[in-house]
């Protein structure tokens, strides 16, 4: 995730920036990251308040849903699936190693966790969605590989290891995200990809729709329109509007997570209500993901982050505290949370725990 | 460079000279122009093997079939298809303008051509295989433009007009080619569901599609490709040169026929035998496009004749020698042509005509 960063006027005096070790968040924390962990909650607590308030009541019914054991299970599980998906020592060999440099660079698989949950929640196991998972984290992948190239963003590195570009060219890493990007539906229409369990009758159908969902949430309606148009203020001093700052992480991060919710859905045999349920839960967890960062980067110094100064991409420049201030960001992401959760109020409560939780996390990360 | 493709969306020659050629080779009535223009550019058993299988076509399909219209027709419906498709987008203007001036930059449309051809060869309708002869060309344009980026083959001209990323910046062509192929996906998906077709066989083309669009075909060619351009003069073998001409082209071809076959519902066998044809098709394009390379003029072939010699790359007339390369071509004609034996001469005239002309092409 490429992520905001904007110098506030009250941050002058931040002179040194180093990316934090991306390892800890990627696995299992260290326990003094666990100690830091606890203590900016706390601190992060006080300055969510009502936010908290809002989701503690929400989530009161399921206070035994241990979230970090679920997204850990899960992470292992889609990481086994990306292994498998995209095996070593195939020729040609830069092509294959580039591919899982990419792919298996860790992560919290948070997009593959959404699709498995949605499925889930709709009644599917969740090993139907399993292949839909893996493809939403190819195509996350492909967009980052692609994202990172000198004439895009010109990333160095990534999670604090050097990009794809770095280690194998540019011409592999053009390669790598084109192949990755293709392997995401080759993968998901495979029938072999796919448990024995699912309804034959049904399954194909839902597969093909599924596919048309994914396609779209990446291509000129979905992501690529939002990098074009993130692209398009390079360069220009010019404040965007929110209008378009809305437009461009609808497409650039949400459309990504709607189409993980949605065809996890899908494919979990959800009806269309249920499928436009989420695609509204995942449409205000995608822009809650994107004012939330916003405001850790007042509130954050760039250390903390790990990320890199000088962005230059519209998004960078514009920022939610920038257009609404700090207080009114706050405000509007609670208003994202609620609304998210509310769209889980007719599916049960227990199915709907890893959901909830997922925005509680998004509304509440330090990171 | 994809020469194959060059080769296929040449506008260097008028359309008249292209099918006045192939109409002479094709007509018994004019047997006697046809072994003198023959005569004059091959080898004396060559024009013996060429003047038998020109007859057994007169004899297989008559004189009724007119490959040259069926061409031009089904290269305009894929075109409208492709313009419907991409007008229908609501996307930021340059990332359309930029999609649409690689796709609708024109070109023969032979690969879209061929998936119909296998469709209705196994008995389904052109419409069914409409959706995968666009997604064909999606992913073709697409690898075209990422293949002329300054990192890649960094080619400025394409067709006699700025490339995709000299006209549009390179961050907007990587995204276009991006956008491209997921809409390839996104079009077999919903174009297949909207045109009647099955799921189980929409997906068995995306499965074809995506292997084609990645590891399995044109990437890693592409990949190939790079590392024998950095090898010493010489050293690429025969086989190093089939499999990048395989993946890169050939496969391309190959999944057209196959997705079309699939989507019309051609049982297995049907579509084995389809894939055998396109693959042989695949190469015999490739090798055509070398000899051509070779021996044709920069005017018919639309760019720089001898580039790829001057290159010092691997080239078939280079590790065969011209006439060897000339019977190999001899030979995957034939092979393609075996597939199609056995069954309906109706159905089976658009394919060897394309084969046939694929083989006889000036450019």
């Amino acid at each position: 995730m490429a992520m905001s960063f904007h110098f506030h006027p009250l941050a002058a005096s931040r002179v040194h920036f180093s990316p934090l070790p991306f390892a800890a968040a990627a696995g299992a924390p260290s326990p003094s990251s666990s100690v830091a962990i606890a203590a900016h909650h706390q601190h992060g607590r006080r300055r969510f308040s009502a936010i908290v308030a809002t989701a503690a009541a929400a989530s009161a019914a399921t206070t035994e849903f241990d979230f970090k054991a679920y997204m850990g299970e899960r992470a292992v599980a889609v990481n086994r699936a990306l292994d498998a998906a995209v095996p070593a020592g195939e020729p040609p060999a830069a092509l294959h190693d580039a591919m899982r440099y990419a792919l298996l660079a860790g992560g919290k698989r948070v997009r593959p966790a959404l699709c498995l949950a949605a499925c889930a929640v709709v009644g599917g196991p969740e090993p139907w969605a399993m292949p839909a998972a893996a493809a939403v984290e190819m195509v996350h992948t492909m967009s980052l590989v692609h994202d990172d190239l000198p004439c895009m963003d010109d990333d160095d590195l990534r999670r604090g290891k050097p990009t794809c570009h770095v280690v194998y060219g540019e011409p592999i890493a053009v390669l790598a995200g084109d192949a990755l990007l293709s392997l995401s539906f080759h993968h998901m229409a495979s029938v072999g990809s796919y448990p024995p369990d699912v309804d034959p009758e049904k399954h194909p159908a839902r597969v093909v729709r599924a596919i048309g969902e994914l396609a779209r949430c990446i291509g000129s309606e979905g992501l690529v329109a939002g990098q074009v148009v993130d692209l398009e203020m390079t360069g220009t001093s010019e404040t965007v509007p929110l209008e378009r700052l809305e437009y461009i992480h609808l497409h650039k991060t949400a459309a990504l997570l709607e189409a993980s919710v949605v065809i996890g859905a899908i494919i979990g045999g959800g009806t269309d209500e249920q499928i436009e349920r989420l695609r509204k839960y995942a449409r205000s967890i995608g822009l809650l993901f994107q004012v939330v960062d916003d405001i850790l980067d007042v509130t954050k110094s760039s250390e903390e982050l790990g990320k890199t100064a000088g962005k230059d991409l519209a998004s960078d420049k514009t920022t939610y505290p920038k257009l609404l201030g700090l207080e009114k960001s706050r405000e509007f992401a609670e208003e994202l949370l609620s609304d998210a959760v509310e769209q889980l109020a007719c599916f049960d409560k227990e199915k709907a725990a890893p959901l909830l939780h997922l925005a509680n996390y998004i509304a509440h990360r330090q990171n | 460079m994809n020469k194959l493709a060059s080769c296929f969306l040449q506008h260097g020659a008028p359309h008249t000279q292209i099918f006045k050629s192939y109409h002479v080779q094709r007509s018994p009535s004019l047997q006697l122009l046809e072994n003198r223009s023959v005569s004059m550019t091959r080898h004396r058993a060559a024009d013996r093997a060429a003047r038998g299988t020109i007859v057994d076509v007169a004899v297989d399909s008559g004189t009724s079939f007119d490959f040259e219209s069926y061409l031009s027709a089904k290269a305009r419906a894929v075109h409208d298809a492709l313009d419907l498709t991409l007008q229908g987008l609501r996307c930021p203007e340059v990332l359309s303008e930029s999609m649409r001036y690689s796709v609708l930059a024109g070109g023969k449309r032979l690969r879209p051509v061929l998936a119909i051809a296998a469709c209705e060869l196994v008995g389904g309708t052109a419409a069914a295989a409409v959706p995968v002869a666009c997604a064909v060309e999606m992913i073709h344009t697409a690898s075209l433009i990422h293949d002329d980026m300054p990192c890649m083959d960094d080619d400025a001209l394409r067709r006699g007009r700025p490339s995709n990323h000299v006209a549009f910046g390179e961050p907007t062509a990587l995204l276009a080619g991006d956008a491209l192929l997921a809409l390839a996906f996104e079009h077999v998906a919903r174009g297949s569901a909207g045109a009647g077709v099955p799921a189980d066989r929409a997906l068995r083309a995306v499965v074809e599609l995506g292997s084609v669009a990645g590891v399995g075909g044109i990437a890693a060619g592409q990949v190939a490709d790079m590392a024998s351009e950095g090898a010493p003069s010489g050293s690429v073998s025969l086989g190093a040169l089939e499999y990048i001409h395989v993946h890169k082209t050939a496969r391309l071809v190959e999944a057209a026929a196959v997705s079309g076959a699939v989507v019309g519902g051609g049982g297995d066998g049907e579509v084995e035998r389809v894939r055998r044809y396109a693959h042989f098709l695949g190469l015999l394009g490739q090798v055509v496009d070398d000899v051509l390379d070779v021996t044709g003029t920069s005017e018919q072939l639309g760019k720089t004749a001898g580039k790829d010699v001057a290159a010092g790359k691997a080239t078939y007339p280079r590790l065969m020698g011209l006439k060897g390369a000339r019977a190999y071509m001899g030979e995957l004609l034939a092979k393609a042509e075996a597939e199609l034996d056995g069954l309906d001469a109706a159905r089976t005239a658009p394919l060897r005509h394309l084969a046939r002309f694929m083989a006889h092409r000036q450019h």
